[in-house]
């Protein structure tokens, strides 16, 4: 199967279930290296779900590959440190840490090696230019010594991201990057995900502001209950009658009659 | 086989008692979440008050009491219940219920400071020594099976049972035992029904109150009543608790009567002649331990816990930078101070210095880590024990005896971090405070591993230098506290190094949100690892320097309720900064303060009953304590005299120590 | 009894300091049902959540049965009638359904248990069920027959479609809104499925990105189909001035 050698994110049956529901239903999906792909569909189809499936955040069968490795075996921070990135919907930034510190914390996970390093080590130029550059690539020049609790929900959502791509970051799953934003910092955070995608990494973006996944998105997956029912373009995903009435609903003609 | 029967129904006095205790801990836990550290200490009050009425008619208050004569049995049980439910209400408004939505450590906490506080209480009010309590239920035999058996504990095991039944039937078969079992599982859903989750939690708590104090009043007038004993009672009763999910009362009482049982046969059992005589002494502590430990491996992920509407957030923690002037002007001072006391004085400074260390333990596992440990002192005993061992048996040299002992220690903090890969908060409390007891119990109690005549510890000696803290009638040598003043500045250079660099960033982020530590590539387990072996180096540093001051060790010196006590200084002090730390050496027990105080008046329990208060009064209004208080108050000054200049940055506030700037919010980022 | 249920005034309610809805008005008169829809994240739930006093208020005011909203906490709230069924639907799992109309209930009624199990026959045979064994289906008509067990004056219902069988919603909601009408209940329904929401609603209310896009009368926004689903799918503003 090329998915196991490939570049890239490549999950195939993937299978979620909490007690007798199926949460996610033999989930198969790719996203290229320099794509952004959306995964859509309405509350409750199972894409957060699907998250911590490939994550490692809730324990799932099936097959996760990044770059040819298969993850799916491993625990959250094995699969963080082969570079597979994600943000939370609430943010979930440690909050009374400061900006900088969340990104270092992330660029630098600790360990035993690590403790001698702190007793012995001097300075930290290089860690003070890494969260330079990551704060540059999400727009928060300046901001490095603020807590992270001080930041608007905007700019934490932003600060997750610069997290999520400390560090070695070959695929990067943003969960709901926009909700709770406003439009204004929604537009911004759609010219921020094309341009991080233009660097390298390819993007998984779960969203319900659907107008912001059909505007930055190359492809997109629709979910509804726990199965994929669409992938295609976004132009294609508008007009799809399956994904309409999953987001609409259907008419319903037995109540007015 | 009938001796071995005798012993099983002679247990069932004792599980009487952890039915009533684990009840009521099964009752709090389900109506506000929180695990109660001083069940037993709640249930010990009214056995007190009924004791004492019992034994010359007075009624004791805690402050004051009124001469009833003789008022007879059944008087004095309604007067002891009755006592037991006043306290209810009180520790319901005054302690439980402001921390209903606090973090789980705060929670831990106060009830921590409830079970020092009233133990002390206690002792002011009753004596530190055992009392005859008189029988409530007559001794008596049954035959049965051509055995006789005592006919007193088997029916005192039928009345606790009934009272669990009672409470059982409260939950099963009311409307607000039903919406109290609704709430624990859903506080908001039993909100929109119109139910009132704090009436709920009162009531509860009232309702535990009684039932623990009824089972204490039965089991002392077995044993008698002793402050410790029935204080510590809990821990045994948690073991049941976690045997029933948190949840099933049946299997309560059927656990706690068969924990009574197999206490009592292993009481018959260690002294048969194969019984190893090393293993002779509390085994049956071990036991409860051994039952937390394989419960919460087992099942520790699912077991219930309950979803809250809101939660605070933690204290601040303070990032610690070495700042070379304000460090020198600190050590300098430390080597003046010592140097112009003498004696007691000396003595309480340089115990001040030892307890700072073991406050800083504390400060790195607890604030730091945001993990609960309550055994932070035994760690400290089981370095101070393997002292005594190696410079006396192997003769090990000074500087290197201390640090194998240390890591004797963290080997120990590793081993007890085991089960914090499966669990946290609360839970991990209850394996930290039975793995306490059952050393101090089993190691630091065991007259063939720690002999009763003493342990004397050799006295250190460097480059011909010797630093034995006393010598003829000087009780506090310069050598010596200068010697603990030097591995103190190490331990806390140490300290800060760690705390500020990558591995005190991991342990914070854990402490904040382990998915999302997890998610930022941090392996949550091994750090849980790291910072309990590093916490419990500190602590195994403390617990030599412990051992050098008193130069022999005894048990008294590492037992749980000592430990409890340093934690309650450590959190008025401030839990999350090296500054809280040094606060708590000042103020802990035998520190400087204690020594200066103890000069114009008896501290003695006094001192335990104000850090148990001070300790729940600093985690419901205060939680980071002292220092941060006084953090807080400098930052305020310095803002007042130099005010915010054009670029909205704030005057960097000068700190007692070698602290950190406080955080300031830079204006809105653009 | 009051002639307006329940009145919110430019009500800006969120978490933290952070509005998740701004200036939401509407009224509710006894046998009236008020939709307030929008997509995910558009602050429907915090909206609903802040008319019975579990958000707080950052501006704005709610009078709930004449009376000012912070005067009474939610537990006094629902007592006097004022029902929410919350998106988690506040069941509790460990209880049987039996157990749950006990708790709806100070002094249970026969009568008024019938009523409900008239509405909803599929609870009947359950009843000594424990609910964490019921279907999806079944708990949601339990969280809404504990509800109207209670006699509401209001009743706030937040998602009810949320995964559950469109059929199943098809029978629920004409149950809802038949009983709101012949009891004078006052019913708030948060929905993401629009088509369902309004064909049983007198009123709607549009919400996205916390602000109310559109409100009118149910049938005026079913004819503007395309206004609403700019509403959900956005216009153009992306491609529009970012490309």
């Amino acid at each position: 199967m090329s998915a196991e050698t490939e570049r890239g994110l490549h999950t195939r049956e993937l299978t979620v279930r909490y007690g007798g529901l199926v949460a996610n239903d033999s989930v198969a999906l790719d996203v290229e290296p320099g794509q952004v792909v959306g995964l859509i569909g309405p509350n409750g189809a199972g894409k957060t779900t699907f998250v911590d499936a490939v994550t490692g955040f809730t324990p799932a069968q099936g097959h996760v590959w990044l770059d040819g490795l298969q993850l799916d075996q491993l625990p959250p921070h094995r699969r963080r440190a082969a570079g597979l990135s994600r943000t939370w919907q609430s943010g979930e930034l440690f909050a009374n840490l400061t900006v900088a510190e969340n990104i270092l914390v992330a660029a630098r996970p600790g360990g035993l090696r690590r403790i001698w390093h702190d007793i012995v080590g001097t300075g930290d130029r290089a860690g003070r230019e890494l969260v330079e550059r990551a704060l540059q690539v999400v727009g928060l020049e300046g901001a490095a010594g603020t807590t992270a609790r001080d930041l608007t929900l905007g700019q934490q959502k932003l600060v997750g991201v610069a997290r999520a791509l400390a560090g070695r970051c070959g695929l990067l799953l943003l969960d709901e990057p926009a909700a709770g934003l406003d439009s204004n910092e929604s537009v911004a955070l759609a010219r921020r995900i094309r341009d991080i995608a233009v660097e390298g990494p390819g993007i998984l973006l779960i969203d319900h502001d659907m107008s912001l996944v059909l505007a930055v998105c190359d492809v997109v997956y629709v979910m509804e209950f726990g199965k994929i029912i669409f992938a295609g373009t976004p132009t294609d995903a508008r007009v799809d009658p399956a994904v309409v009435a999953a987001y609409l609903g259907v008419p319903m003609e037995s109540a007015h009659a | 086989m009938s001796t071995y029967l005798q012993f099983a129904v002679l247990g069932l006095g004792l599980g009487a008692v952890y039915v009533g205790l684990a009840t009521g801990l099964l009752l709090v836990h389900r109506a506000t979440g929180i695990i109660n550290f001083a069940q037993g200490a709640m249930g010990m009050w009214g056995a007190y008050v009924f004791a004492q009425l019992q034994i010359d008619g007075t009624l004791m208050f805690p402050i004051g009491q009124v001469e009833l004569g003789e008022p007879g049995m059944a008087v004095s049980i309604l007067l002891g219940l009755l006592m037991g439910l006043l306290l209810g209400i009180l520790a319901h408004y005054l302690v439980f219920r402001p921390v209903r939505h606090a973090p789980v450590l705060a929670q831990v906490v106060v009830s921590i400071g409830l079970m020092v506080a009233l133990q002390a209480l206690v002792v002011i009010r009753f004596g530190p020594n055992n009392i005859d309590v008189e029988e409530i239920v007559p001794q008596g035999s049954i035959a049965v099976l051509g055995a006789d058996l005592a006919s007193r504990e088997l029916i005192m095991a039928a009345i606790m049972v009934a009272l669990a039944g009672l409470v059982w039937a409260y939950l099963r078969f009311t409307r607000t035992g039903a919406a109290t079992r609704a709430a624990s599982e859903n506080e908001r859903g039993a909100a929109l029904m119109g139910f009132s989750p704090d009436r709920l939690a009162g009531i509860a708590v009232v309702l535990s109150a009684l039932i623990s104090t009824a089972a204490v009043m039965l089991g002392g007038s077995i044993t008698g009543l002793n402050p410790a004993n029935y204080t510590l009672m809990v821990v045994p009763a948690l073991a049941v608790l976690l045997v029933a999910r948190l949840e099933s009362i049946g299997i309560v009482c059927v656990a706690a009567l068969a924990l009574g049982a197999l206490q009592s046969e292993i009481g018959l059992l260690v002294t048969k002649s194969w019984w190893p005589v090393w293993a002779q002494s509390g085994i049956d502590q071990v036991v409860p331990f051994v039952i937390v430990m394989i419960i919460l491996f087992a099942y520790g992920t699912r077991l219930p816990s309950r979803g809250a509407l809101q939660s605070i957030r933690l204290p601040d923690v303070v990032i610690p930078r070495i700042r070379p002037v304000p460090a020198l002007i600190l050590v300098g001072t430390a080597v003046a101070a010592l140097s112009l006391t003498s004696g007691e004085l000396r003595f309480g400074l340089t115990t001040s210095l030892i307890m700072t260390l073991l406050a800083l333990s504390y400060v790195l596992i607890t604030g730091y880590l945001g993990q609960i440990s309550l055994a932070q002192l035994a760690f400290a005993g089981a370095a101070g024990f393997t002292l005594a061992k190696v410079t006396m048996a192997w003769g090990l040299p000074f500087p290197l005896a201390i640090l194998l002992c240390s890591l004797v220690a963290t080997a120990l903090g590793m081993l007890v971090a085991l089960p914090a890969f499966r669990i946290r908060g609360a839970q991990l409390a209850i394996v930290t405070i039975a793995a306490a007891l059952a050393i101090e119990r089993f190691v630091f109690g065991n007259y063939s591993l720690t002999p009763p005549e003493g342990n004397p510890i050799a006295s250190p000696t460097l480059a011909g230098i010797n630093f034995a803290v006393r010598e003829g009638r000087e009780l506090a040598r310069l050598e010596f506290s200068l010697m603990a003043l030097v591995v103190v500045v190490l331990a806390v250079l140490l300290f800060i190094r760690i705390a500020s660099g990558d591995t005190g960033r991991t342990f914070l982020a854990v402490r904040a949100n382990e998915r999302a530590a997890a998610s930022a590539g941090i392996n949550v387990r091994m750090t849980k690892l790291i910072g309990f072996g590093l916490s419990a180096f500190i602590a195994g540093l403390a617990g030599c320097l412990i051992g050098y001051s008193h130069g022999q060790l005894s048990a008294e010196s590492f037992s749980v309720f000592v430990g409890l006590q340093i934690l309650a200084v450590a959190y008025v002090g401030g839990i999350t900064s090296f500054g809280g730390a040094l606060v708590a050496g000042f103020i802990a027990p035998l520190g400087i303060v204690f020594v200066l105080l103890h000069q114009w008046f008896e501290m003695g329990n006094y001192y335990a009953l104000i850090s148990g208060i001070g300790l729940i009064v600093t985690a419901i209004l205060h939680p980071s304590g002292i220092a941060g208080a006084v953090r807080q108050g400098v930052g305020l000054l310095a803002a007042r005299w130099r005010p915010r200049d054009q670029n909205g940055s704030t005057a960097e506030p000068p700190t007692a120590t070698t602290e950190s700037s406080e955080r300031r919010v830079p204006s809105r980022v653009s | 009894m009051p002639d307006v249920l329940l009145q919110a005034d430019d009500v800006t309610a969120g978490y933290n300091g952070v509005p998740a809805v701004r200036d939401l008005s509407f009224s509710l008169r006894p046998g009236e049902v008020v939709a307030l829809l929008g997509p995910n994240g558009a602050g429907k739930t915090t909206s609903l959540l802040s008319l019975v006093g579990l958000v707080p208020l950052m501006a704005g005011a709610v009078t709930v049965l004449g009376q000012p909203l912070g005067s009474r906490p939610p537990p006094v709230l629902a007592r006097k009638g004022v029902l929410l069924v919350p998106d988690d639907r506040g069941l509790f799992f460990g209880l049987s359904v039996r157990d749950h109309f006990r708790l709806a209930r100070r002094r249970p009624s026969r009568d008024r248990e019938a009523v409900v199990f008239d509405r909803f026959p599929a609870l009947q045979p359950l009843a000594s069920r424990r609910v964490g064994l019921l279907s999806g289906g079944e708990q949601q008509m339990l969280a809404i027959a504990k509800a109207l067990l209670a006699e509401p004056k209001v009743l706030m219902i937040d998602e009810m479609s949320l995964g559950l069988a469109p059929k199943i919603v098809q029978e629920m909601l004409p149950a809802i809104r038949d009983l709101a009408r012949q009891e004078g209940i006052g019913v708030v329904l948060v929905e993401q499925h629009i088509e369902l929401a309004l064909s049983v609603a007198d009123r709607g209310i549009i919400l996205n990105h916390g602000d109310v896009v559109l409100q009118g009368p149910a049938d005026d926004l079913l004819n503007r189909r395309e206004q609403v689903e700019a509403a959900y799918f956005g216009s153009d503003q992306f491609s529009g001035s970012e490309a």
